[in-house]
């Protein structure tokens, strides 16, 4: 017979769990999809899909890995239903003006803009990596890409932003 | 001169992955330090840009969930998982809803309260609240630059400007300190410091206001740690990402860093 309270205890664990992992998966969404309400629907439906698969998550330990895969995926059914709209950055930026009223909003609004700007196949596995924490190896099973080709885009990323904040970028290396 | 490339390379694509001979290769080439100490900061500042902090203004929804979370009722808690998948907010640049947006809102509040209803007579017994151990976790995700394995120490000036109004001081048996940086954590400032120890880096956090009785061992997300309680001072959290370090050494170390501590006040 089935435990009630035991699944009542899974059920508040799962919930915390959502609760520990939304706030950088709305910001892994910010970041995908360069719309706060899309990415505010991304995470509403990611979170729905998850509790109610809650049950296929053996292992606590692969949360991040899981929900990263249920939001990318989310993301691209956004994508396929409705063409999304072509971001103005200067639009974008202004939208995320709260985000840029913090202390030390000057100096990180320009990296904003410039992670904002980077190519999708560049600023994904980057957001992954800073934000998310991703291993080289995670990233590649998450893009399905080699390790090799995770790391050329990481690097690229980086020089791109690099070069775009001004930063002296004399002593970097060649590809 | 391909090593320094090797080196240089490694450091823009994946800093916290550096091998061992490429590390070496840093301590033993001064241009390369140099460019390793520049590329360091600039890898804050793009771990400080990641973390939006609209994202928990965003998490308006988040911070429903938060508060029912904390109240530990069985009602809050179910409010909390309402609040978890409404959102409350929208841009003013999306004046019109898709109507897939609407169904599917739709669903989640019928969703939400079909296991809210479900749940709310049982959830007074399980404490939804966020444990400190899973906010401690959730903080790491922010800076993973914080994970680098390095040689190199953070200046006195910048982990005294950590320090500042904390009422400690650190000793010489710290060990190296590589990382060192003032965060916000449930409202407070605390010092979130990463020693360099034979295991590979650990993250101290000092917790002067979150107070647990007993030891705290934890295992999530691919970090493993101990928060051990600091009579009057609240506690301090260790934790690593090396699987193979076990509780008994993280302890070890967290006093270690405890004994190391000068209290002021």
């Amino acid at each position: 017979m089935r435990d009630p309270l035991a699944g009542n205890q899974k059920h508040a664990r799962f919930q915390a769990l959502c609760q520990s992992l939304r706030p950088d998966l709305l910001r892994f969404a910010i970041w995908l999809s360069r719309d706060r309400a899309v990415a505010e629907d991304v995470v509403q439906e990611t979170l729905l899909r998850a509790w109610k698969a809650q049950d296929t998550l053996e292992d606590e330990k692969a949360a991040k890995p899981w929900f990263l895969t249920i939001i990318r995926r989310e993301y691209a059914r956004t994508f396929e239903r409705k063409r999304l709209a072509t971001v103005n950055l200067d639009d974008l930026v202004a939208s995320e003006e709260p985000a840029l009223a913090a202390s030390d909003a000057e100096d990180l609004a320009e990296l904003r803009r410039a992670i904002f700007e980077l190519p999708e196949d560049y600023r994904e596995p980057l957001v992954l990596q800073v934000l998310m924490g991703c291993t080289t190896a995670e990233i590649a099973a998450q893009l399905n890409l080699s390790t090799a080709a995770v790391l050329t885009r990481l690097f690229r990323a980086r020089r791109q932003l690099r070069l775009l904040c001004g930063e002296d970028t004399n002593l970097d290396p060649d590809e | 001169m391909s090593v320094c490339a090797d080196y240089r390379r490694a450091l823009l694509s994946d800093p916290g992955g550096l091998k061992e001979e490429l590390r070496i290769h840093g301590r033993e080439c001064a241009d390369c330090a140099a460019f390793a100490e520049r590329a360091a900061r600039f890898e804050a500042r793009l771990a400080s840009a990641m973390q939006l902090p609209a994202a928990a203004a965003g998490a308006g929804a988040g911070a429903g969930a938060g508060a029912g979370a904390d109240a530990g009722a069985g009602a809050a808690g179910a409010a909390g998982v309402a609040a978890e998948v409404v959102p409350l907010r929208r841009s003013a640049a999306h004046g019109g809803v898709p109507p897939s947006t609407i169904r599917s809102r739709w669903f989640a509040v019928a969703a939400t309260f079909a296991v809210a209803a479900a749940t709310a007579g049982l959830l007074w017994i399980a404490v939804p609240r966020a444990s400190l151990a899973g906010d401690v976790v959730s903080h790491m995700a922010g800076e993973p630059a914080a994970w680098r394995v390095t040689d190199a120490a953070v200046t006195p000036a910048e982990l005294r400007e950590v320090m500042l109004n904390t009422h400690m001081r650190l000793g010489s048996g710290v060990g190296v300190v590589s990382y060192a940086s003032s965060c916000e954590f449930r409202g407070h400032r605390v010092p979130h410091l990463v020693v360099q120890d034979e295991s590979g880096p650990v993250t101290v956090m000092v917790l002067v206001h979150e107070s647990v009785k007993t030891p705290v061992d934890f295992d999530e997300q691919s970090y493993r740690g101990v928060i051990l309680p600091v009579p009057g001072h609240g506690s301090i959290a260790v934790l690593t990402r090396n699987q193979a370090v076990d509780p008994a050494a993280l302890g070890r170390i967290a006093a270690r860093f405890e004994s190391a501590v000068e209290w002021t006040s």
